[in-house]
């Protein structure tokens, strides 16, 4: 798509046309080095999501930085094609794939790395067998359970036990394990995030239990996210961690301080308007306000009033200034559907273009 | 021979991937299907286009200009793509030129063979004005100005470049962002800029807000002649100044009514009319939705609950929801990120079971079109092949 403007090592951020979507490589060295610690004694690991970047070069580097699985997480069968053909060995897609085109896509990427699904229901399962079993592969097949989020995952243990019963017995299939997905609301606390955690995922490891307990083996535990990545690694049983959001961070998690704000959208300023208001070039379109508003970063007294399409309002208060061609970092309050608008990250260290990574599975909804 | 050669990998990858894999970065990778595919068969999330719904809506929307002074500028950033801009261009109405948001979409349109484009937007730094003037250099630019000194960058950079800019001065008309205040700021403004080589003053323009779901159409259609009416005093203030004012631009769709009928308003920037969508559906009853959004239910987890393959990513909600169609009963009351919910109310709490196709009609068409690489393009519920949003993206 857009190759002209790619920035040459070096160039400094002022010097960027704007809007673009920057990382900081410093911030996100120290969030994958926060990873690899957490998990360095743990028998738990992380599987990050790609949905959260969509770049196999940053998947690689999080895997080399240590504390992972070795493998990723992807929500989509395009996304996950883009991370075979990228080089990652080992992908579990945490979304169910039931249209037949997709379930051939999946098995046809069985073939060259191994590859996990998600899974609710029998008949779903009974189309990947047959797939797989024409195609000659096997598939990997994780339960999701419904543990708040109020969308896909089997409601009850039966129903996880008997559809392990159904995946055990199909062929072309390896049943797995078990997943769930959890949010809650700010929690500061470790402790209390400890008895969150405990509380969230009781339920993923009851249906293991469970399934243990009719004689069907278990490999995969897999729950977790940015907020538990800690907590829920210490849960007896949990084997995997799905943490995405820490890696760009995002204004949903401010309070865990540890992680720093990688991602960010640089913007110009283009109109000073009134006293007290500027105009930057990035709307809603460069940002997204999925989960809130983006926050100004470390400009103190500028504040964002309103966003529409491709335009942001800022507020400026007493004291503070800004002028045409000032520039302006804004971070997500959201940062994957952020990441999803933009075809390339531009990595700066210390101020000036050390990368430049494409978001080569940018656009890959299927 | 050299193919099955292992000592030689680089070579091996050059022979073994096409060239333009090499030189492309692709993103979305959509399954080609046949020319002729029904589309409840398209692979989804898929945003598609009904051609024939499609083409009535510019023909009725621009037919409104057929016998008024005032003519439409079909604004490219609600589709991004040249195909489309094109069948606008040729339906007649219009001023013969495109306007567009940001410098980028200026760049793809002007490289698809659009010779006027006005860029509706603020160009402020060097290396963007650098790019600007480049442009200007093989098309004819407007640009939108709403400060002194950026009129003097500008001009700098158009006489470094030897080329003109049509300038337009950006008069605040109620969107509260960027526009110079209306009246004795606006009139200054155009004697500064009457004054700098390199810069042309065509006119005025003026952005005037659009209707929300829920806005009553009186009183909206008031506060929009208002809107209107401070773009054309201030071209007054400018006239009695001295200086001509050849171009009154206003915009966007919603308010071509009450401009029309305005003496003085020279075109109207349209965008969203060709596609439309559920913002603007109560106030141009007679346009259709012809861009939709098509995905399949994933899980049908309990009774009223069906789960969507299209979340916040493949409809973009920033500014609201899409809605679902033609199920009684059925809302899409949520977007996560890759997850769209669905509830289902009275008969309709055992539809939509897995595999099933859904049709979602994009809330802020310019927004869910930005999230994809081609449009579906079908007629008569086929595939008729797949155009390239060209300029999704190019927001920089």
């Amino acid at each position: 798509m857009n190759e002209i403007y790619r920035p040459t090592p070096g160039t400094p951020m002022e010097e960027l046309d704007t809007p673009c979507l920057i990382i900081d490589m410093d911030d996100l060295d120290n969030n994958m080095d926060v990873i690899a610690n957490t998990y360095a004694g743990t028998s738990a690991k992380l599987r990050g999501h790609a949905k959260n970047h969509k770049t196999p070069a940053i998947a690689h580097r999080q895997i080399r930085r240590g504390g992972t699985v070795g493998g990723i997480c992807a929500a989509k069968v395009s996304e996950a094609e883009v991370m075979v053909h990228g080089g990652i060995s080992s992908v579990f897609i945490t979304s169910e794939i039931v249209e037949p085109m997709k379930i051939d896509r999946l098995c046809s990427l069985a073939d060259q790395a191994e590859m996990l699904v998600a899974c609710d229901q029998a008949s779903n399962a009974r189309d990947i067998s047959k797939a797989a079993t024409a195609r000659g592969v096997e598939v990997g097949v994780v339960i999701e359970l419904e543990t708040g989020l109020a969308r896909c995952g089997v409601r009850e243990i039966d129903q996880g036990v008997a559809l392990a019963k159904e995946i055990s017995s199909l062929p072309g299939l390896r049943f797995r394990g078990v997943m769930s997905h959890q949010t809650i609301p700010d929690m500061p606390d470790r402790e209390d995030r400890a008895v969150e955690a405990a509380r969230t995922i009781k339920g993923v490891i009851d249906l293991k239990d469970a399934i243990e307990g009719e004689g069907i083996p278990i490999d995969i535990v897999s729950t977790g996210e940015t907020w538990s990545y800690d907590v829920a690694a210490e849960i007896p049983g949990v084997t995997e961690i799905q943490g995405g959001s820490y890696l760009m961070m995002e204004t949903h998690y401010s309070y865990m301080t540890e992680f720093h704000y990688a991602g960010k959208i640089l913007t110009t300023i283009i109109s000073t308007p009134n006293p007290g208001i500027a105009i930057g070039d990035a709307g809603v379109r460069a940002v997204s306000s999925l989960s809130g508003m983006p926050t100004v970063f470390d400009r103190p007294g500028v504040t964002v009033e309103n966003m529409d399409s491709d335009h942001s309002v800022f507020k400026i208060e007493s004291g503070a200034s800004l002028k045409i061609g000032d520039q302006i970092l804004l971070i997500p309050a959201q940062q994957d559907a952020m990441v999803s608008r933009w075809d390339r990250f531009i990595g700066l260290r210390k101020g000036k273009v050390e990368v430049v990574w494409d978001i080569q599975a940018r656009g890959c909804h299927n | 021979m050299v193919f099955f050669c292992p000592s030689i990998p680089r070579l091996r990858l050059l022979l073994t991937r096409p060239k333009w894999l090499l030189e492309t970065t692709y993103m979305e990778r959509p399954i080609f299907q046949p020319v002729g595919t029904p589309v409840e068969e398209l692979d989804t999330p898929a945003l598609v286009i009904d051609l024939d719904v499609m083409d009535r809506n510019i023909q009725i929307f621009q037919g409104y200009f057929a016998a008024t002074t005032a003519k439409a500028r079909p604004v490219v950033t609600s589709h991004l793509c040249p195909q489309i801009a094109r069948r606008q261009l040729d339906a007649g109405g219009t001023v013969g030129g495109i306007a567009v948001t940001t410098l980028g979409e200026a760049e793809v349109f002007a490289s698809a063979g659009f010779s006027d484009i006005l860029l509706a937007n603020q160009v402020v730094t060097v290396s963007k004005i650098r790019r600007l003037c480049a442009l200007a250099g093989q098309t004819s630019i407007g640009i939108a100005v709403d400060n002194p000194d950026n009129a003097q960058l500008l001009s700098s950079g158009a006489v470094e470049a030897g080329v003109e800019l049509r300038v337009l001065i950006e008069v605040e008309a109620g969107m509260g962002r960027c526009g110079i205040s209306a009246g004795v700021e606006a009139m200054k403004l155009a004697q500064r800029i009457e004054r700098l080589p390199g810069l042309k003053l065509d006119g005025l323009m003026g952005s005037v807000p659009g209707p929300k779901v829920g806005d009553d159409p009186a009183q909206h259609e008031a506060k929009t002649k208002d809107n209107l009416q401070v773009v054309l005093d201030t071209k007054e203030a400018i006239e009695r100044a001295g200086l001509s004012v050849e171009v009154v631009s206003v915009g966007g769709t919603h308010c071509y009514a009450q401009a029309i009928q305005m003496t003085g308003v020279t075109e109207v920037r349209a965008g969203r009319y060709p596609l439309m969508d559920h913002r603007l559906k109560t106030f141009l009853p007679g346009l259709n939705p012809a861009a939709k959004i098509l995905a399949s239910v994933i899980s049908h987890p309990i009774d009223g609950m069906a789960v969507l393959d299209a979340g916040h990513k493949a409809t973009a909600p920033d500014q609201g929801r899409p809605v679902l169609e033609g199920i009684e009963g059925g809302n899409a009351t949520r977007f996560s990120a890759e997850h769209g919910i669905v509830e289902l109310e009275g008969d309709a709490q055992k539809m939509l079971n897995t595999g099933d196709k859904a049709w979602l009609i994009p809330y802020e068409l310019g927004a869910s079109v930005n999230q994809y690489d081609y449009f579906r393009a079908a007629k008569n519920g086929k595939l008729e092949g797949f155009w390239p949003i060209s300029a999704r993206g190019r927001l920089a």
